[in-house]
């Protein structure tokens, strides 16, 4: 592929341009680097005094509902905050396209691989809260989070896919980004994240949420990291084929448009 | 014995698809709903920005490229740098090409001046270990100082691009594309930059150039290439291009038609040269001059429409488009009153001084504004010889005294 030989020539650049993008982020705040730390902490605090004591919500089996949102939700955060970052990460750096001769899908994989490290540095959170669990006997601690760096590696490769997409399309369609938000509240509620499948009353409608592609990605994410279930091989099938359609049509856009994102950006 | 080329531009065209039409490419809703989402690459219509230039800069060689506004130099240099690609023709560059396009474009305000300077360093093709190598280097000819650590958004403008100009010249590229570079610091830092691009002249580095400051173009380029509404209207050596240029503006200015012009020849014919000659120290006419001997340049003219604004002026200059020297009337202070008729003009050198070799002589008479009545490049040549090939342009008399080392002076 194409875009991969040319983002692996300047892995230099791109692994440059994260660590830029991380000083950025935190420089001049006061807690710096803990704030990565921080947010998921907050966000998991708050989750478990709402469903636990304003809605109690649970799940089929001993999980707490916190917990399993949040093992969901970090994944879906880190790809859905990757694709709206992506939709203007072109137009961002237009004085540099314009200006410096530069490779674009140089940003949006710096855009990728900057929500990875943000998502790496909020995991200890979500199996230290696992742990904790596991400690007070709610759940068993999920061995089977030996797997998650292949069910992360299918959710980076599907997300990096549709980054590159949005990428470029964004360049030549403005409304991409209006029209981006809302495909991803849809897919947010179209996919079990605050909820399983088993929990759907209707077969139909469960069949549709089976079908949607994001389903078995962040099944499998879920599966491994905190249901200390080893999903079927056919899930792990399905999961990579998404994985996998995802990067291949979403590196054919970008290499498509590539040559007129520097004249429109 | 020309050097190889770095840039090549051959039969370069570039149109702009003009994207506002109908507004069709802004919505991604249209595209979707009309299926023409990729007809975008096939736009027909827009706007033509280049057409037909070609250019070539050998190693070492620099070129300018002026024009008034909006006559495609951008255009042209996003070409060369690999920004845009071309419509029609090719474009070739040998070697790592470094644009100066918008210095400092791309930093980053929150990070310090020495990352940022990292990061830009990467962008214009350094490896890290080169770029930390060179950062003293860098550090030195910005005279940032101890700024370097500060956030970037703490920069006054003149340290931001002396800081973006240093990372741009540290790359050593082998072609330098520069825009407008020299509007921008103050004066002690503007020699800086002229001096780093005479050094990188020096390296072999192809410099390809835009700018406004005509002065800076004739003292910087050795050829020029002028557009005019993307189309190459002269290409050839900078001092000759220039003119043409200026003659354009100030007939424009004057409302007056340029009556005729080709690349080698151009005026509005108000006056004509009749014949430029080089003359010996008897006064004859001769092609064949012993340097550190008296010459002279008759100039022949006739007038059609009698004039009171005029300058007659000569330029020497080598094959190759480096400039020897160059002279008028006006720079040595005559005043023009009238000028009508039939007549000659003279330039007299009691001692031409030149090293042997081929000579170009570019005669023209014009306004004091520039505006043409007849400019003739290239209009006679002479050679010059000596008894000891010298070499360079100029052969001043000269005497060795040792003072010390024990010599035999020259036989004879």
């Amino acid at each position: 592929m194409g875009v991969l030989a040319s983002l692996y020539r300047q892995r230099g650049l791109v692994a440059v341009l994260v660590a830029r993008d991380l000083k950025a982020r935190y420089r001049g705040t006061f807690l710096g680097y803990l704030w990565s730390l921080l947010n998921p902490l907050l966000l998991l605090a708050v989750y478990t005094a709402v469903f636990t004591f304003v809605i109690p919500a649970r799940v089929p089996g001993a999980v707490p509902y916190p917990l399993f949102l949040f093992a969901g939700l970090l994944p879906w955060l880190f790809g859905s905050g990757t694709l709206l970052d992506a939709a203007v990460v072109l137009s961002d750096n237009g004085p540099l396209l314009k200006k410096v001769v530069c490779a674009p899908e140089v940003f949006p994989a710096v855009t990728v691989l900057s929500h990875l490290v943000h998502h790496l540095l909020a995991l200890p959170v979500l199996l230290a809260a696992t742990a904790a669990a596991a400690g007070f006997g709610l759940v068993r601690f999920p061995w089977t989070v030996a797997l998650l760096p292949f069910a992360l590696l299918l959710w980076v490769v599907a997300t990096a896919g549709v980054a590159l997409a949005v990428a470029a399309l964004a360049v030549h369609f403005r409304d991409l980004k209006d029209l981006l938000h809302n495909l991803l509240n849809l897919f947010f509620f179209a996919t079990p994240i605050i909820y399983t499948l088993d929990m759907i009353p209707v077969r139909a409608l469960r069949r549709v949420i089976l079908a949607n592609p994001v389903t078995p990605l962040i099944q499998v994410y879920r599966d491994v990291v905190l249901l200390g279930r080893v999903p079927s091989v056919l899930m792990w099938a399905w999961a990579a084929t998404v994985a996998l359609v995802c990067w291949v049509v979403g590196a054919w856009i970008f290499s498509r448009l590539r040559e007129t994102i520097a004249e429109t950006v | 014995m020309s050097a190889p080329s770095a840039v090549r531009l051959a039969g370069v065209s570039k149109r702009y698809p003009l994207l506002t039409r109908r507004g069709r490419l802004h919505s991604l809703k249209g595209a979707l709903l009309r299926g023409d989402l990729w007809r975008l690459q096939q736009e027909r219509d827009g706007f033509q920005a280049l057409s037909g230039v070609d250019l070539e800069v050998r190693q070492g060689e620099t070129a300018a490229v002026i024009g008034p506004n909006g006559s495609g130099k951008s255009t042209l240099l996003k070409l060369v740098a690999g920004i845009l690609r071309p419509t029609q023709g090719r474009v070739e560059v040998n070697g790592r090409v470094t644009a100066l396009i918008e210095l400092g474009a791309g930093f980053h305000p929150e990070i310090s001046g020495r990352d940022n300077a990292i990061v830009n360093g990467m962008m214009l093709g350094l490896s890290r270990a080169e770029i930390m190598r060179r950062l003293p280097e860098i550090v030195e000819f910005s005279g940032i100082g101890d700024f370097i650590d500060q956030p970037v958004k703490t920069y006054s403008s003149g340290m931001y691009v002396r800081l973006g100009f240093s990372v741009a010249v540290a790359a050593q590229p082998d072609v330098l594309v520069v825009d407008e570079i020299l509007a921008v610091g103050d004066e002690v830092f503007a020699h800086r930059c002229l001096d780093r691009i005479a050094r990188l002249q020096r390296q072999g580095t192809a410099i390809l150039l835009e700018s406004h400051d005509l002065g800076l173009v004739e003292q910087l380029a050795h050829h020029a290439l002028y557009l005019r509404q993307g189309r190459p209207v002269l290409v050839g050596p900078a001092g000759a291009v220039v003119s043409r240029y200026r003659s354009d503006v100030a007939s424009e200015e004057a409302g007056v038609q340029v009556v005729s012009g080709n690349a080698r020849r151009w005026g509005n014919g108000a006056v004509s040269l009749d014949g430029v000659e080089i003359l010996d120290a008897a006064g004859r006419p001769v092609r064949l001059l012993s340097s550190g001997e008296a010459a002279a340049i008759r100039i022949a003219y006739t007038v059609r429409v009698s004039q009171e604004d005029f300058v007659f002026g000569v330029a020497i200059h080598r094959g190759g488009g480096s400039h020897v020297f160059g002279t008028n009337t006006e720079l040595d202070g005559w005043r023009p009153e009238r000028l009508a008729g039939v007549g000659e003009m003279v330039l007299e050198f009691p001692c031409l001084e030149l090293a042997p070799g081929r000579y170009v002589v570019d005669a023209a008479v014009h306004s004091r504004a520039g505006l043409a009545y007849d400019y003739a490049c290239e209009v006679t040549s002479f050679t010059v010889s000596a008894p000891v090939g010298w070499p360079g342009c100029y052969a001043p008399r000269h005497q060795w005294r040792p003072r010390g080392p024990a010599m035999l002076p020259p036989a004879g």
